[in-house]
């Protein structure tokens, strides 16, 4: 029992890796622009559909995948970026319901083109079995952790080195000085949602090679980098991959030890709790109103 | 008796006079109709917490399918009366709404996305919880509306006579809500919730009310279509398609109104019916969802009400 505990552990952290992706492309757009962007986990889906298209077109690995990926999902994520960039009124309302509204396209499409039945990849290597000490995993799960941890290593020095990555900070902490200090939000903006799309081309991909894919899943995956924000608190990159890593652990060990069905209830009741006992989240600070 | 009233009075005549005498034989019209106007009292709701609670929904499915099941459930294993269950499915979903009274901590998207997150563990529940809900096998022969004096309420027109009544009494709810002081307090709170809490208001609590309020009227209707179809599993009663037509409909016919919403879902129902799921029948959502970015990017008040702005100032330049 106790190794079937460590074993599910092991993998619910290796799930959190793509997790704390899609959660941080989330923060990164709600800090610039302070709009929640509903459609971003469809953006992963998109992205996941995209290496499942390239697989079976190309009979290649999706990793080949990846560059298409990246291009598909930071257009859209541009286009997202110039359709709320539209709303004048009520911003913060009508860009939930806008982004609402383009994730119920985004499946929908997905669902029109590549059909209703659940995929999964086909490469071999990939699903490979790694053992690391009493430790399980398929290739992909480890490959794909490991990436996952640079990216966000990268993400992190690019916010607080480059130039860009500042100045995606400043908007995020104060518009107006930011414009003062000749920072062009909307470039800062339009920055964010490529960010956000590169990581969810990662997460996608990442998905697709180690998982099943279905078009309601995007949904799924917005309600669960949502969660991860509220367990992070006002995000930091260390804050969002904790809490990536619990979300993906507690989820795991439901799995292992109730059912897989009460996977999603797993997340919620989580969520819950902090919201109950730590309402600025795990690792957030004492947040003022007004 | 002035022009408001005669006009009330002859839309009254309409719709429970007229269109049953006139469109009662043809099933299919009535259908059409009783589907779209139950939808209209979702949208109605959605639209209740939308403009007086400021609170955007993307999780009225989780109401309408515990509505659902609360009333199928007691008239099928305790025999309630299908009206009295009706009743208590929207009480039912009431209560499920305590399950969300935490997330009005959070402030506006959260609250948004805690909404949606709900929506989905209530199926899951559903679905999983098979000794009182039959899980994904679903429950069929579901009590139909009665026959009380005479009169088959589960008849098509009988049907339509019902869920009029239904959305009608929600809307004059809807209106006293708005008028009473506690909708100047909510339309405050709408300005600024922290200057209205300074004054004394407690926001928090306002808030809880309209989620009630908003679950009960969606619960109600939900119990209503259960009776209505007879047939209920979770992946009907806690479709996505619950959530997003309520909101494209309530867009569309003008959220900040009261019956714009219920005009709203007429339409937007018999668009998709007759014309999306004609053309793509297994991703008709995507033309919904389109309407949806269309209107808020370019009309976000509301269509109905931008039409009517636009017939009125071409009748003012005729003139």
């Amino acid at each position: 029992m106790t190794e079937l505990i460590l074993q599910a552990i092991y993998s619910g952290l290796l799930q959190g890796g793509s997790y704390a992706l899609i959660a941080l492309g989330l923060a990164v757009v709600f800090g610039t622009m302070k709009v929640i962007n509903l459609a971003h986990g469809e953006l992963v889906l998109l992205a996941a559909y995209v290496a499942y298209a390239v697989e079976s077109a190309f009979e290649v690995s999706p990793i080949v995948a990846i560059p298409v990926a990246l291009l598909v999902v930071c257009v859209s994520a541009v286009l997202v970026y110039f359709l709320v960039d539209r709303i004048q009124k009520d911003r913060e309302l009508n860009s939930l319901i806008l982004t609402y509204g383009i994730g119920v396209m985004l499946t929908n499409a997905v669902l029109l083109i590549w059909k209703a039945d659940i995929r999964s990849t086909k490469s071999a290597w990939l699903q490979d079995a790694v053992v690391i000490g009493p430790f399980y995993s398929m290739r992909s799960e480890l490959g794909f952790f490991v990436l996952s941890l640079v990216l966000m290593g990268l993400l992190w020095w690019w916010l607080s080195k480059s130039w860009y990555g500042r100045a995606v900070r400043a908007v995020a902490s104060n518009r107006d000085a930011a414009k003062l200090m000749g920072i062009n939000p909307r470039t800062t903006e339009i920055v964010s949602f490529v960010v956000a799309g590169i990581l969810a081309a990662f997460a996608g991909v990442a998905l697709y090679s180690y998982g099943v894919i279905q078009p309601p899943l995007g949904h799924a995956l917005t309600v669960k980098a949502f969660i991860i924000t509220v367990l992070a608190g006002v995000g930091s990159i260390p804050g969002v991959l904790a809490g990536a890593l619990l979300l993906g652990v507690v989820e795991a060990l439901t799995v292992t030890l109730l059912s897989s069905a009460l996977q999603e209830i797993a997340g919620m009741g989580l969520f819950l709790l902090v919201l109950f006992l730590m309402p600025n989240g795990l690792f957030g600070t004492v947040a003022r109103r007004g | 008796m002035n022009a408001r009233s005669v006009a009330i009075l002859l839309a009254l005549v309409g719709m429970y006079i007229a269109v049953p005498l006139l469109l009662g034989p043809n099933l299919y019209v009535m259908s059409l109709l009783v589907a779209s106007i139950a939808i209209g009292g979702v949208a109605l709701a959605w639209a209740l917490l939308g403009n007086l609670g400021g609170m955007v929904s993307f999780g009225h499915a989780a109401f309408f399918g515990v509505g659902s099941y609360v009333s199928a459930l007691l008239s099928m294993k305790l025999g309630v009366p299908v009206f009295a269950a009706m009743f208590l499915g929207g009480v039912g979903a009431a209560v499920a709404s305590i399950a969300m009274l935490p997330t009005l901590r959070l402030k506006g998207p959260y609250f948004a996305l805690a909404i949606l997150a709900y929506a989905q563990i209530f199926r899951i529940l559903a679905t999983e919880w098979k000794s009182v809900t039959g899980g994904s096998g679903g429950l069929s022969s579901i009590p139909r509306l009665p026959e009380i004096a005479g009169f088959d309420f589960g008849s098509k027109v009988g049907n339509y006579l019902v869920i009029v009544t239904i959305v009608l009494i929600f809307a004059l709810i809807y209106e006293r809500i708005r008028a009473s002081h506690y909708g100047i307090a909510l339309r405050a709170m709408h300005d600024s919730e922290d200057a209205t809490r300074i004054v004394g208001v407690n926001s928090t609590f306002l808030k809880a009310m309209m989620l009630f309020v908003s679950a009960f009227m969606t619960g109600v209707v939900g119990a209503f279509n259960a009776h209505y179809i007879n047939f209920l599993e979770p992946d009907y009663g806690f479709s996505g398609l619950w959530s997003t037509i309520p909101i494209v409909a309530a867009i569309f016919g003008g959220y900040r109104t009261i019956l714009g919403p219920v005009i709203g879902a007429v339409f937007v129902y018999l668009i998709d019916q007759l014309v999306f799921k004609s053309y793509i029948p297994s991703g008709h959502q995507i033309m919904l969802g389109a309407l949806l970015a269309g209107m808020v990017l370019f009309s976000p008040t509301g269509l109905l009400p931008w039409i009517v702005e636009k017939f009125k100032r071409s009748r003012h330049a005729a003139a």
